[in-house]
């Protein structure tokens, strides 16, 4: 691990676990509903709490939104190229598509992130805090580890391919 | 663009057998078994990089055992083992997912040491996704030899299929194959289309009941207007395969000279067929010693001859659909009563349209007069219910018209109904493009219009 | 599967079946479509009359470029494919092609052997080789005019200047439309002989990957020494200088820009003998499948790593779960409601 990520991950992991202190907490302006006070349009300013944002780098960041009852959590993957972005793209459209065993996984990231989590008080009564916020930072780790793999992958196999066609060449 | 010309391809993924082939042909260009020879890990099998496309000389011209049509999914391991393992990619690291076989050269190689076979669709329904999607990698490229961005693709699906797997097929052709147009529809749905190449059928309406029997399972699938009711399906656990065994369990008792899933699998396929009533036919057996058949086994270098006499099989194997507990003892319902339970589930409105449209589909319903006693029983059936009710009543019903259709495309039923809809001029308006995809994303596929024919 | 077949699968089938079924005495009956790479397609069906005898006709998006390769008109290919096809025992070229198609072959079971049958699932290559074939021959006059090798700066810049007279490159340029954004130039000179493919993505994700694909087949050469007898490899976004005089200049488009081009040099040692010409051509005419097929694999191949990731993301965050079992051994002051149900406040 590079110098600059230890930091950066243990950034994120202490605000992450400040921010997870969810209340349940129902609407005050419809009647019987209980939504994440982030996702909706607020009046009531005292809902929102000082959204942080964690920055490694440009292309890396972290943006936590918490509320009384709800935290989303967008990260930024690094994407230093044309492959990097695509692979990212790819990647992220095939987590969102299974959102539904992610529980946590917003379908749509938030505007200018590569992918959004949205954890309710819902999920804090049913998880443990502190293993979910060891998720959020396995997945920051891991996303990079897998583009950057995916990325070597498509260069070795390209380079086979191409090592192959070119050898039927070889008489 | 030109894909206009482009036939489309059909594609027909069952358990056991898979169908290829492209629209407006009347039969598949491929069957063989949906199966998938991958290499395991660390193989010990020869390193050495060999190389097997220089030339086309290299493919030994007949007798090449998967140029075969395969009529039946099990592997009988008499296939010609050698020629394919000259050729293992897994000496490059990296390179794994390369190396794999599908359909029969699949049997094959999954008889060296280097490769582990399995069949990724389970009871209909994919179950490993990474295999199946090399499976189709290989259709399209290698037995098709289509390049998947000019054709539009027909898929089959079976009934109450999730929307999830739906989902998980359009990702896999639009975003790997960048396929240019996409269209699911359901197994029943295009068996129905397929008896409209029957003479008895007059109207091309989608609704019927389809009794679709392959060998690992029986549906009784009611449709109507092209919609599955899904609350009134029906299974049945007699399929093709159970009938294969109980003709070997006769061979057996009998101590014939060959025994083989082989032999009783020829034996169903050539001598069987369905009469209308057991024990005349018993006599009819008796009295008439030509009825009787033989049946001569070759093995594979035609050297030896062995000689199996065929007998009362011919019309009892069929028959355990019509009385199951000759056969078994856990499931006895008889399938016309199935069939009779399957379409009283379904909306009265429906009813009299289910009786008088049965369609027939899949190998195992093959067998000679098989549509015809399945009528003759449904019909008891149904007139004993009627003449209970005039009696109730004191009414005089209408009456139900009961009439099961039998046609020359049964066997591949699916796959032709696919092959017709996907030649129509209209096809490509039905399917999801590409485009479509990019804009949506996967969840497009939820959503087919149904053809309409009329 | 690495590569691909130059020969038709199903074609080859097919007659094996035609085969077998005429030797037991039932000929079948066909009118089958068969497809092949770039819209190319077959049809086989019978003699009416007569079951033995079959009719191959092909249709590809290649053919009218093909017979425009060729000053003489249409002859040119005709009595190509003729020569390869008649010699061969029970075929005919059909007397004229069947409608809709653009070469029908006729074809007698009875005569039919197995090396016939590798041979027709090979008619596309034939076709497809035909320009190579007119290169070839040029480039047997063009070598004997001028024996002493030419530098390829010398050829380069009379190319450039327009200077097409001089003797040692030829101005003839075979062009194969195969499909519908996507060419095939073939250059024959006095030292070597230039195929230029023209490539376009319509997909985002295949333009990257086709590019890191491509970027490869330039440096492999480089890279690996056991293929530096392999045709040198060379990757542009403009046109190269061969096509400069020949590309029409008025499409300044937008689509132009996603276009690349990729160039293959051939030394008289690809294509010395017969042998050599077949293996060369038939890879070359499957060079747009080949990669094309490859991104393909690596995408699927990409789908079950991200298969294989999304499952073991799944496990950490069920990790996270309160286990039921737990909770009511440790805390057993959960208030619950009289269905079981936790209370919420």
């Amino acid at each position: 691990m590079s110098q600059s990520l230890r930091p950066y991950l243990t950034a994120v992991r202490y605000s992450l676990e400040a921010a997870l202190t969810l209340t349940n907490f129902s609407s005050q302006e419809v009647e019987r509903h209980n939504r994440p006070e982030i996702e909706v349009p607020n009046t009531s300013a005292e809902l929102l709490l000082q959204p942080m944002h964690i920055a490694r780098s440009e292309t890396e960041q972290v943006l936590i939104e918490p509320s009384v009852n709800s935290v989303r959590i967008s990260l930024m993957v690094k994407q230093a190229d044309e492959i990097e972005q695509i692979l990212v793209h790819k990647f992220t459209i095939f987590l969102e598509q299974r959102a539904e065993a992610f529980h946590i996984l917003r379908r749509v990231p938030i505007k200018g992130y590569s992918i959004s989590f949205l954890i309710t008080n819902k999920h804090t009564e049913s998880m443990k805090t502190g293993k979910l916020v060891d998720f959020i930072i396995e997945f920051m780790e891991e996303v990079d580890k897998e583009i950057s793999e995916m990325k070597l992958f498509l260069n070795a196999r390209a380079r086979f391919v191409a090592n192959e066609y070119l050898g039927e060449f070889v008489y | 663009m030109s894909y206009l010309n482009n036939p489309a391809v059909v594609m027909d993924n069952g358990t056991g057998l898979t169908k290829l082939g492209f629209a407006g042909n009347d039969s598949p260009s491929w069957i063989f078994p949906t199966a998938i020879a991958t290499s395991q890990g660390n193989s010990t099998a020869s390193k050495k990089m060999t190389t097997n496309s220089t030339s086309g000389s290299n493919v030994t011209g007949s007798g090449n055992p998967y140029f075969g049509n395969s009529t039946s999914a099990t592997s009988f391991n008499n296939l010609n083992s050698s020629m394919l393992l000259s050729n293992n990619l897994a000496g490059k690291r990296g390179t794994e997912d390369l190396d794999f076989y599908i359909g029969n050269e699949a049997l094959i190689a999954s008889q060296g040491p280097s490769y582990s076979l399995s069949y990724p669709i389970k009871h209909g329904q994919v179950e490993n996704w990474d295999h199946m999607e090399r499976f189709w990698e290989n259709s399209i490229f290698k037995y098709l030899r289509t390049e998947p961005e000019d054709h539009f693709f027909l898929l089959t699906e079976p009934p109450l299929n999730p929307p999830e797997n739906r989902e998980q097929v359009a990702e896999i052709f639009f975003e790997s194959f960048n396929c240019a147009g996409l269209y699911i529809a359901v197994q029943a749905v295009l068996a129905l289309a397929a008896s409209w190449t029957s003479s008895k059928v007059t109207d091309r309406s989608l609704t019927g009941t389809v009794i679709d029997s392959g060998d690992g399972v029986t549906h009784v699938i009611p449709v109507a207007e092209g919609f599955v009711i899904g609350s009134a399906i029906k299974n049945i656990p007699i399929a093709g395969r159970d009938i294969t065994l109980f003709i070997q369990q006769l061979l057996r008792e009998r101590g014939e000279a060959d025994t083989s899933l082989r032999t009783a699998e020829r034996i169903k396929q050539e001598y069987c067929y369905v009469c209308p009533d057991i024990v005349k036919e018993f006599n009819k057996f008796d009295k008439n010693p030509d009825k009787f058949a033989q049946f001569i086994v070759e093995n594979q270098e035609k050297t030896q001859k062995k000689v199996v006499d065929v007998a009362y099989e011919r019309f009892l194997a069929p028959e355990i659909f019509f009385n199951p507990e000759i056969a078994s003892s856990d499931f006895l319902t008889p399938l016309p009563t199935i069939v009779d339970h399957t379409i009283q589930a379904c909306p009265i409105d429906v009813r009299k349209a289910l009786y008088n449209n049965i369609v027939l589909s899949g190998g195992s319903t093959m067998f000679k007069d098989f549509g015809r006693r399945l009528q003759r029983d449904l019909k008891g059936i149904v007139n004993n219910r009627i003449a209970l009710s005039e009696q109730l009543s004191g009414t005089k019903s209408t009456g139900v018209d009961v009439s099961v259709i039998s046609h020359r495309k049964q066997r591949n039923a699916v796959w032709f109904g696919g092959s017709l809809l996907a030649q129509t001029a209209e096809f490509k308006s039905y399917c999801h493009t590409k485009q479509d995809y990019d804009e949506y994303g996967p969840e497009i596929v939820r959503n087919f219009s149904l053809f309409n024919m009329v | 599967m690495l590569h691909l077949q130059s020969s038709n699968l199903l074609i080859q089938k097919t007659f094996t079946e035609a085969l077998e079924a005429n030797k037991s005495g039932e000929p079948l009956t066909f009118d089958r479509i068969i497809s092949d790479f770039d819209y190319t397609n077959f049809h086989v069906s019978n003699d009416p009359e007569n079951k033995t005898q079959l009719f191959l006709s092909v249709r590809t998006k290649a053919w009218n470029s093909i017979l425009n390769c060729d000053s003489n008109g249409s002859q040119g290919v005709l009595s190509y494919l003729a020569a390869k096809y008649t010699k061969l025992a029970g075929i005919t070229v059909a007397g004229g092609s069947e409608s809709g198609f653009d070469y029908t072959l006729a074809i007698d079971l009875n005569q039919l052997t197995g090396e016939t049958i590798v041979q027709l699932s090979l008619l596309k290559t034939n076709i497809m080789s035909y320009p190579f074939y007119l290169a070839f021959q040029e480039f047997a006059t063009l070598s004997t005019q001028n024996p002493t090798t030419t530098t390829v700066t010398v050829g380069r810049f009379n190319e450039e200047t327009g200077n097409v007279s001089s003797i040692d490159v030829s101005s003839t340029l075979y062009t194969i439309q195969y499909r519908d954004n996507e060419n095939m130039f073939i250059k024959p000179s006095n030292d070597r002989i230039t195929v230029i493919f023209e490539t376009f993505f319509q997909d985002e994700t295949d333009k990257v990957f086709g590019k890191v694909f491509l970027q490869e087949f330039v440096d492999a050469r480089k890279r690996n020494r056991d293929i530096q007898s392999a045709p040198q490899v060379i990757f542009s976004t403009e046109p190269p200088l061969e096509l400069q005089n020949h590309l029409p200049k008025n499409n300044e488009v937008n689509d132009e820009a996603s276009k690349r081009f990729i160039t293959f040099v051939l030394f008289p040692r690809h294509f010395a003998n017969d042998e050599l010409q077949f293996k060369t051509v038939s890879q070359l005419t499957l060079f747009r499948n080949y990669f094309h097929y490859h991104i393909k694999c690596s995408k699927a191949y990409m789908h079950s790593r991200m298969r294989y990731r999304v499952d073991t993301f799944v496990k950490v965050l069920n990790r996270a779960k309160i286990d039921e079992d737990d909770e009511e051994n440790g805390n057993t002051e959960t208030k619950r409601t009289i269905t079981g149900r936790k209370m919420v406040y």
